[in-house]
């Protein structure tokens, strides 16, 4: 069996194999677009109840856990927490702004979490524009500083970026940076309202041409990629070919995946804020297996299949997201306009591509 | 080729991963970003290689578990530990293995 059929496997028999924990929404930066809803309450779940919902998740067979935030490492317990998930075996990637990540903390991290993956946020390839995004001076610099030594412990790192209008002109030397570093860069073209629906990120969305020229470069970057040269790789920038088509469902957002927020509340993905359930009130098997609002969101996926596959042939260069269609349109099955842009930008690109390639016929 | 004997104890490398899915093995080797699917008796041979239990356990316990000739089943068991060890999903576990 490929692991392509293992994914389609779990998204067809709805088997949890991917939880991300958002353990906490306090952060040392304080960046402009962070889709989180700070204004959100709750009772925060306990060390005990992270442990009983660990163990709960080992029984299903989870395999990937995802610590994310906020900052996860303002979390008090998040050694205590990533030391207990590599004793269960788990496959364990840390989202970090980075800054952080240093000294004592870093090796802790290494030895005791081993995680298989930190992703850490870059937002510019100057400290003026990171600097302005993270809306702390100096933060640019020091992790700078922290990524070379997480490089040198030995630590896999890979840099995440979203595309904003402050950084779309930086492109190329944020890829120049990252190769600079030996680190792989992704960068994802959307920038999405918060959690709360709060549009106020939308004002740094990229512009049309700032996403032109992040594909270009990625098709750029994939023909010097022959050679040996490094790429970029695009989050959302149209179907890789890892997702099983074969799955009569869209995406595996509460098929395959769940995310969970800092008070319990467990949503179909990081991106579709719709809670299905909550860890103060039932186990995670308890609502895997029985919530209401997760069998909604395994048929929505269905029908988002189908709605964008009626789209036509450019349907899959949409890279269509369920989540962000509910946070841009109130519907998980509305076209949004970042979709949209990428489809077109992606097809512009294409064709682009098309006629440097022709042959010259003289 | 790493020689495997009945005698031999292995464990899982401490940078393994695996989960297991309907019946298989998501195997992820985590110093090389692998991803390996092994089949059911791949994962039971997995849950048995705990550093404790030496090769020639294992194939008692696979042949209680899985009807068959207990002479090719040890022979592929053999050899299968040998593919898991040279993959680098598997180590001997030094001073346990048996002359």
């Amino acid at each position: 069996m490929s692991l392509s059929r293992v994914v389609a496997t779990a998204w067809r028999e709805n088997l949890l194999f991917s939880v991300l924990l958002e353990l906490t929404y306090r952060c040392n930066l304080d960046c402009f677009f962070c889709y989180n809803d700070l204004a959100l309450k709750g009772e925060p779940l306990s060390r005990e109840q992270y442990f009983r919902l660990l163990a709960d998740l080992r029984e299903m067979e989870v395999m990937n856990l995802t610590l994310s935030g906020g900052e996860p490492l303002a979390h008090p317990d998040f050694l205590a927490l990533g030391a207990r998930a590599r004793e269960l075996g788990f496959v364990v990637r840390v989202k970090s702004n980075g800054h952080a990540l240093r000294g004592e903390l870093a090796r802790r991290v290494r030895d005791e979490i081993d995680p298989f993956l930190i992703e850490v946020s870059l937002h510019g390839a100057t400290a003026a524009t990171h600097d302005r995004q993270t809306r702390v001076p100096g933060s640019f610099d020091r992790l700078l500083a922290n990524l070379r030594e997480l490089r040198d412990l030995g630590l896999r790192v890979k840099l995440n970026s979203t595309l904003t209008r402050w950084n779309e002109g930086e492109i190329e030397g944020m890829l120049d940076l990252a190769d600079s570093l030996g680190l792989p860069l992704q960068v994802d073209p959307e920038v999405t309202p918060r959690d709360d629906g709060d549009r106020e990120p939308l004002q740094v969305a990229p512009s049309r041409e700032g996403v032109l020229r992040l594909f270009r470069l990625q098709f750029a970057r994939g023909r010097a990629a022959e050679e040996g040269a490094p790429e970029v790789q695009v989050a959302r920038g149209g179907d890789d070919g890892t997702v099983p088509t074969p799955v009569h469902k869209h995406c595996g957002a509460g098929s395959s995946g769940i995310a969970i927020d800092p008070f319990g509340n467990v949503y179909p993905c990081v991106q579709w804020r719709r809670p299905v359930g909550n860890l103060h009130q039932q186990g995670i098997g308890e609502i895997w297996r029985g919530s209401a609002g997760l069998a909604e969101v395994r048929e929505l996926t269905v029908q988002v299949k189908e709605r964008i596959g009626a789209e036509g042939p450019g349907s899959h260069l949409l890279n269509f997201c369920p989540g962000s269609a509910a946070a841009h349109a109130g519907s998980p099955l509305a076209l949004y306009p970042a979709a949209v842009q990428r489809r077109e930008a992606l097809e512009q690109v294409m064709e682009e591509e098309r006629k440097t390639l022709l042959p010259v016929v003289r | 080729m790493i020689a495997i004997t009945p005698a031999t104890v292995l464990r899982r490398r401490s940078d393994v991963r695996y989960r297991r899915i309907e019946g298989e093995a998501v195997v992820l080797r985590q110093s090389a970003a692998e991803v390996l699917v092994l089949n059911e008796v791949g994962a039971s041979v997995l849950d048995l290689a705990d550093g404790e239990r030496s090769v020639g356990e294992w194939i008692d316990a696979l042949a209680e578990e899985y009807e068959g000739n207990s002479i090719t089943l040890a022979r592929d068991v053999l050899a299968f530990a040998a593919e898991l060890a040279e993959a680098g999903l598997l180590e001997p576990v030094a001073g346990r293995s048996e002359p």
